[in-house]
């Protein structure tokens, strides 16, 4: 009898380790998920009756009149990034860690200034990027006058231009270190008889990292890439706190977050406050980061044949 | 030993003389790259010093008659103090929560064997990839409800966003010898006692790794704080920079002693602890 409960004792004992993080995740994880998606098939005010709406809230984002061009939009801009974090950022975070694998002069140094930035917050950046590329009191302008001349000077955050390619200066600037020490951690794991061998084959180094690193990275690319794509669809503060709440000029800097967040706290500046509205946005944002997801592991799974 | 063996074959492999002038050719377009960073931080804290009359025309220079005007200002009548104290609290109450919840959580699933726990597994990962966004607005009406709409239902929030931890917690428990275990249960000691007696001191480095990484995140997190606290008394320091940032020219003056306050205490840990900070990302991420 007493055997038999003290088992019974000792086979419940894990419930003290889990119940508390799984009530608290499900509660303030989960349960909200599952509320965002059913919010979206009503219209509601956050108070009072709710009325079940099907897929207007949908309907209305993707086809009507006022709501498809500023979704449309964001979506472009969005997209837009996302492939400049695919085919720029991403590359460049590669060639980072390979230059700091081969160690070359000062690569200590150079490792702990890029990777600096990752620590700081999105106002502090923000505050940053106004100080340099703002057009009346920034210091990139004041460089250029007094070089140049001021009719050469542009007004970098204000003209639809060149905003997107400051921001993604930005970008680089703040957010290179953390893929790119992912990327060097996982090369320093490549054995190193590959790498002798490719030595003693006459290999080069730029030839090394296409036919030996590369294909050895696999690890931290199926890794990497999925939380790069979502942090690019999700991406807000530091368009947010540069641009403005609509992404400035012509909206040319409106990421989907900045939308759902201004329909979904905006108050009635913005029109509908409309708690079915904006989480619509935020359903159509998961599809994106699902399909985005999906189209990376296949791309991931196609590179590895 | 084996690390070290590793490093240094590297870099003993001789090259030849263009592709060693290649090398140094990036390794100082790398060096002069990293001079905006230090060349941001030092125009700040400089700047910090100057009056506004002077700012307007010397931007870039040292200070001509250095004054601590702009933190008196910052300190005594925007009250900044408080925003401090705000962050310092919200950080801490929501590190010690997740810690102490994703650490328990952890290692029930690593040394435990029940039914469903695979699935569990799946199911505390599912944190990592849905956006904010798809969250933000029930658990605002959710915590409203409640009246903690405010910083206290963000600690809350951080604290049961710990997909993160929970990840690297679980890889090192999973390590943790049994026999260890055991043992101590052998000797008659419970189950919590074991966890808090043996397996916690054990493993302070990763407590300690695990913590650093989600102070840099609360910290200096924007979106959740700018959608849960309204009251100005109650902004975190990323709030308070973010709205000297939003009227810059007005704020012309005060804005680099603030950013400075903000600036000083997360570069101090980087330098001492970049080593740690690196090591939890990457180990976070490579191995599969």
């Amino acid at each position: 009898m007493e055997q038999s409960t003290n088992r019974n004792k000792k086979r419940r004992t894990y419930l003290y380790f889990i119940l508390p993080g799984t009530i608290l995740y499900t509660v303030f994880v989960i349960v909200p998920i599952i509320c965002s998606v059913c919010f979206s098939f009503f219209q509601w005010s956050g108070i009072g009756p709710m009325t079940f709406v099907g897929l207007d809230n949908f309907a209305y984002l993707l086809f009507g009149e006022r709501m498809s061009p500023i979704l449309m939009n964001s979506l472009k801009v969005t997209f837009k990034y996302l492939l400049a974090v695919l085919f720029f950022i991403t590359p460049l975070q590669l060639f980072f860690a390979y230059i700091l694998y081969l160690r070359i002069k000062f690569s200590k140094y150079i490792r702990v200034m890029l990777f600096l930035p990752y620590v700081l917050s999105t106002a502090i950046v923000g505050f940053f990027s106004i100080l340099v590329f703002d057009g009346n009191i920034g210091m990139l302008n004041s460089l250029i006058r007094n070089t140049l001349g001021s009719s050469y000077t542009v007004a970098w955050i204000g003209d639809p231009k060149w905003m997107f390619k400051v921001f993604v200066a930005m970008i680089v600037w703040q957010c290179i270190g953390s893929g790119m020490m992912i990327f060097y951690a996982d090369m320093q794991a490549v054995s190193i008889d590959i790498i002798e061998a490719s030595v003693l084959d006459g290999c080069g180094d730029v030839r090394r990292f296409f036919s030996v690193i590369l294909p050895n990275m696999r690890a931290s690319l199926s890794s990497n890439l999925p939380l790069s794509v979502i942090y690019a669809l999700t991406m807000f503060g530091l368009p947010y706190v540069v641009f403005g709440s609509s992404g400035g000029i012509d909206n040319t800097m409106d990421f989907i977050a900045m939308v759902f967040y201004r329909y979904a706290f905006g108050g009635t500046y913005y029109g509908t406050t409309d708690i079915g509205f904006g989480s619509s946005i935020s359903v159509v944002l998961l599809g994106i980061i699902l399909i985005a997801y999906l189209v990376t592991f296949r791309i991931i799974k196609w590179i590895r044949k | 030993m084996k690390q070290k063996w590793k490093d240094k074959t590297i870099s003993d492999y001789r090259t030849g003389r263009g592709t060693r002038i290649c090398k140094d050719m990036i390794s100082l377009v790398m060096v002069l790259y990293s001079f905006i960073t230090i060349f941001l931080i030092a125009v700040t804290v400089t700047n910090s010093f100057k009056t506004k009359t002077e700012l307007i025309r010397n931007i870039t220079g040292w200070p001509q008659k250095p004054t601590l005007e702009n933190y008196v200002t910052v300190f005594v009548e925007e009250k900044f103090w408080r925003y401090i104290l705000n962050s310092v609290c919200l950080v801490g109450v929501a590190l010690i929560l997740m810690i102490a919840v994703s650490s328990l959580l952890a290692y029930g699933v690593a040394q435990y064997d029940f039914r469903g726990k695979g699935f569990l597994q799946g199911y505390f990962l599912v944190g990592l990839m849905v956006p904010v966004q798809l969250t933000i607005l029930p658990l605002y009406l959710m915590l409203s409800k409640a009246g903690l709409a405010n910083i206290y239902g963000l600690m809350i929030i951080y604290a049961a966003n710990f997909s993160f931890a929970f990840t690297i917690f679980t890889r090192f428990f999973e390590e943790f010898p049994v026999a260890v275990i055991e043992s101590a249960r052998i000797d008659g000691a419970g189950d919590l006692t074991i966890f808090a007696g043996i397996i916690v001191p054990v493993s302070k480095s990763v407590f300690f790794t695990v913590g650093l990484l989600q102070f840099i995140m609360v910290w200096n997190d924007f979106f959740l704080p700018m959608v849960f606290i309204q009251k100005k008394s109650a902004y975190t320091l990323t709030l308070a920079i973010y709205e000297y940032t939003c009227n810059f020219l007005k704020n012309w003056d005060k804005i680099f002693s603030a950013v400075t306050v903000a600036l000083i205490p997360i570069l101090i840990i980087y330098f001492l602890f970049s080593e740690q900070i690196v090591s939890g990302l990457t180990g976070g991420s490579v191995k599969e």
